[in-house]
C-alpha cells in the first residue's frame, strides 16, 4: 500500500510543483482534444440535424450504420488511420504520422458518430410544433435550421460533452498514430500507461487525478444540462 | 370589386388513401372574419395549414392576393401566421418569443416597442412577463404570449386553430379581444376555426360549416349527426341517453348528416304545442349571442350533449323567458331538416 500512497503524494508534489512533463501531456491533450472537438462538431452538429429532421431513402440504414460506429475500437481506428497516414499510405507526403494533426483526425473519427447520433436524438426528440411555429412565423431555412439547432442546444451540448470524455479519455489512437513522444504527443492518457509501465506511479496518479477532475467537470456539466432540459 | 385574399379552386388533399380536404371553389374577401366549424376530424386544421402555406394540396391551387402561392409561398408566409390550439413557445423568454418573427424579417432594431404593444393587448404586463422564461407561464399566459408572437407581426391574414378551447375564462376572453382589435386596428382577416359557435356567429362575416373534408354550407345551421335508426314509417330517430328521441325525416342512410335552419327551431321555457310529430325535446339554455348582422338573438339549447341553435328577436327571447342556465324546449319539424 505504500507505494501508492507515496504515488499520492508526489502525484500532488508534480502538480503543486507544476512539473514540465506532466503540464505538458496536460497542454497536448487539452490542444488535440480541442482540434478533433472543433472538427467533430462542426461536421457532426449539420449531420445530425440532417439525420433526424430530414427524410431520405436508406435513413434507418445510415442510422444503424451510426450507431454501429458509437461503439468502434479506439485501436481499429488507431490502425486504419495509422494506414492512411504512414509513409506508405495515401496521405503519407504530408508528413502526418506522429504529429498533433494525426491524432487530431482519428479523435476526430471517434466522437462524429457520438456527436451525430446525439445530435440526431436531440432533434427527432424536439417537439413537432416547433416546425410549425417557425415556419408561420416567418423563418427562411437558414433561419429554421439554426433555430432548431437553438432549440436543442441543451440536447446538443450533451452530445458535445459526451463525445469530448471519449476523446479525452482514449489511449489507442494517440498511442499508435501520435507515436506517445515526449513534449511532442504524448497525452495524458498515453503517460499514464508508460509512467504505470516504469513504475512511475507519481506522474501515473497526477494525470490521472487530472483526467478524473476533467471527468467530474464533464459529469457535473451533463448533470445540470439534464435539469434544464427537464423543462 | 375587391380582390379576394384568398381563392381556392379545386382543391384536394390526401393523406395516403383518405381524402382529407376536397374544396372545389372557396374565397375569403379582405379584412372579414371568417368562421370555421365542424366536428373533430372534419378537416378544419388541415384547410388552416393549407391558407397559412405550410401545407401544399396534393391537387389544386390557392391564390393569395391574386398570386399563386407556388411561386411565392415563403413571401406569402410573411404575410399570414397561424395559432394553433395548443402553440408552441420557443425555449427562450417570452421577450424573445415575441420578437422572433420580428428578428426572422431583419427588424433587429426597436421592436422591444411592438413587443410591448403586442403583450399589453394580450393582457400581459410587459414589465412582469417580459423577462420570465417560457416554462414560467401558466397554459393560459403561453397561449396569449403565442398569440402576441402573432400580433407583433401585424399580420395580413391572422388564422386561428380553435385558439381558446384549452385555456380559462379570462384568457379566452382576451385572446377574442386582442384577435378583433388586430382586424380593428390594421384590417388583418381572420379566419377561425372554433366549436364556439356563439362567438363565430357574434363576430363573424360569415360562417362555413366542413364534413368530412367538405364545405357543405355556410350560414348558420344546426347539425346533426347519425346514427339514425330507419322506422317502418320512412322516418329516421336518433335515441338520446334520456329515452327520447329526435325524429327526422327520411335519413338518406344511418350516418347521413342532417341540417336544421335556426329559423325552423323555436325554443320555449314550457313545452309548446306541437302538430302531428313534431320533435319537443327537453335541454338547457347554454348561451345567447347578438348576431352581429342581423341583430337578432342566437339561443343556444343543449340537448343531451347536442347543441341547437334557434333564431329569436330580443323581444321573443324577454317574452319567452330563455335565459342561460334555465331549462327550456326545443321545438322543430321533421321536415325541416336538410341532408348533407
Amino acid at each position: 500500500m505504500n507505494y501508492i500512497l507515496e504515488g499520492l503524494v508526489k502525484a500532488f508534489q508534480l502538480l503543486l510543483r507544476g512539473d514540465p512533463e506532466t503540464y505538458s501531456a496536460i497542454r497536448v491533450t487539452v490542444q488535440v482534444s480541442t482540434y478533433s472537438m472543433l472538427a467533430s462538431l462542426c461536421l457532426g452538429l449539420p449531420l445530425g440535424f440532417l439525420l433526424g429532421y430530414g427524410t431520405f431513402p436508406l435513413k434507418k440504414m445510415v442510422r444503424t450504420l451510426v450507431d454501429t460506429l458509437l461503439s468502434l475500437p479506439t485501436v481499429l481506428i488507431g490502425l486504419i488511420v495509422y494506414a492512411f497516414v504512414s509513409y506508405r499510405g495515401p496521405l503519407g507526403e504530408y508528413g502526418l504520422l506522429f504529429t498533433l494533426p494525426a491524432i487530431a483526425i482519428g479523435q476526430t473519427i471517434l466522437a462524429l458518430p457520438v456527436v451525430v447520433a446525439l445530435a440526431a436524438t436531440a432533434v427527432e426528440s424536439l417537439d413537432q410544433r416547433l416546425h410549425t411555429t417557425l415556419l408561420t412565423l416567418g423563418a427562411n431555412p437558414r433561419q429554421f435550421l439554426l433555430s432548431n439547432l437553438w432549440e436543442a442546444r441543451f440536447g446538443l451540448l450533451a452530445a458535445g460533452v459526451a463525445a469530448y470524455g471519449r476523446v479525452l479519455t482514449e489511449v489507442g489512437i494517440s498511442m499508435m498514430v501520435g507515436g506517445n513522444i515526449k513534449w511532442h504527443t504524448r497525452t495524458i492518457t498515453t503517460a499514464v500507461a508508460l509512467e504505470t509501465g516504469k513504475g512511475q506511479f507519481g506522474m501515473g496518479i497526477a494525470l490521472g487525478l487530472v483526467l478524473m477532475a476533467i471527468a467530474l467537470t464533464v459529469n457535473l456539466s451533463l448533470f445540470f444540462l439534464r435539469k434544464r432540459t427537464r423543462h | 370589386m375587391t380582390e379576394s385574399i384568398y381563392a381556392l379552386k379545386g382543391i384536394r388533399h390526401c393523406y395516403g388513401d383518405l381524402v382529407a380536404l376536397s374544396i372545389d371553389d372557396f374565397a375569403v374577401a379582405p379584412g372579414s372574419i371568417i368562421g370555421l366549424v365542424g366536428p373533430n376530424g372534419s378537416g378544419k386544421s388541415t384547410l388552416l395549414r393549407m391558407l397559412s402555406f405550410l401545407e401544399k394540396p396534393s391537387q389544386g391551387e390557392i391564390l393569395f392576393s391574386g398570386s399563386s402561392e407556388e411561386s411565392s409561398t415563403r413571401s406569402a408566409r410573411l404575410h399570414v401566421t397561424l395559432l394553433d390550439q395548443e402553440p408552441y413557445l420557443l425555449k427562450r423568454s417570452v421577450m424573445e418569443n415575441v420578437a422572433y418573427g420580428l428578428k426572422v424579417r431583419g427588424m433587429r432594431q426597436g421592436y422591444a416597442i411592438r413587443v410591448k404593444e403586442a403583450l399589453s393587448w394580450v393582457g400581459l404586463a410587459p414589465e412582469e412577463f417580459a423577462r420570465r422564461q417560457w416554462y414560467e407561464l401558466s397554459g393560459g399566459e403561453a397561449q396569449r404570449v403565442a398569440l402576441a408572437c402573432r400580433l407583433v407581426l401585424h399580420p395580413r391574414v391572422l388564422l386561428l386553430d380553435e385558439p381558446t378551447s384549452s385555456v380559462d375564462a379570462t384568457s379566452a376572453a382576451l385572446i377574442k379581444e386582442a384577435s378583433l382589435r388586430a382586424r380593428q386596428e390594421w384590417g388583418t382577416t381572420l379566419v377561425i376555426a372554433s366549436h364556439d359557435w356563439p362567438w363565430l356567429h357574434e363576430v363573424c362575416d360569415e360562417v362555413f360549416h366542413l364534413f368530412r373534408g367538405s364545405i357543405i354550407g355556410s350560414g348558420m345551421g344546426n347539425v346533426l349527426f347519425g346514427p339514425w335508426t330507419i322506422r317502418a314509417d320512412g322516418l329516421a330517430e336518433k335515441h338520446l341517453a334520456d329515452g327520447t328521441a329526435i325524429l327526422v325525416s327520411a335519413a338518406p342512410n344511418e350516418k347521413s348528416m342532417a341540417v336544421i335552419d335556426p329559423r325552423s327551431v323555436s325554443v320555449h321555457k314550457a313545452p309548446a304545442a306541437t302538430e302531428g310529430r313534431a320533435n319537443t325535446l327537453a335541454g338547457t339554455i347554454s348561451a345567447l349571442a347578438l348576431q352581429k348582422h342581423s341583430g337578432r338573438v342566437l339561443v343556444t339549447a343543449t340537448v343531451d350533449s347536442i347543441h341547437f341553435h334557434a333564431e329569436l328577436s330580443s323581444t321573443e327571447v324577454r317574452a319567452r323567458g330563455v335565459f342561460p342556465g334555465e331549462q327550456a324546449w326545443v321545438c322543430f319539424r321533421p321536415e325541416d331538416v336538410r341532408w348533407i
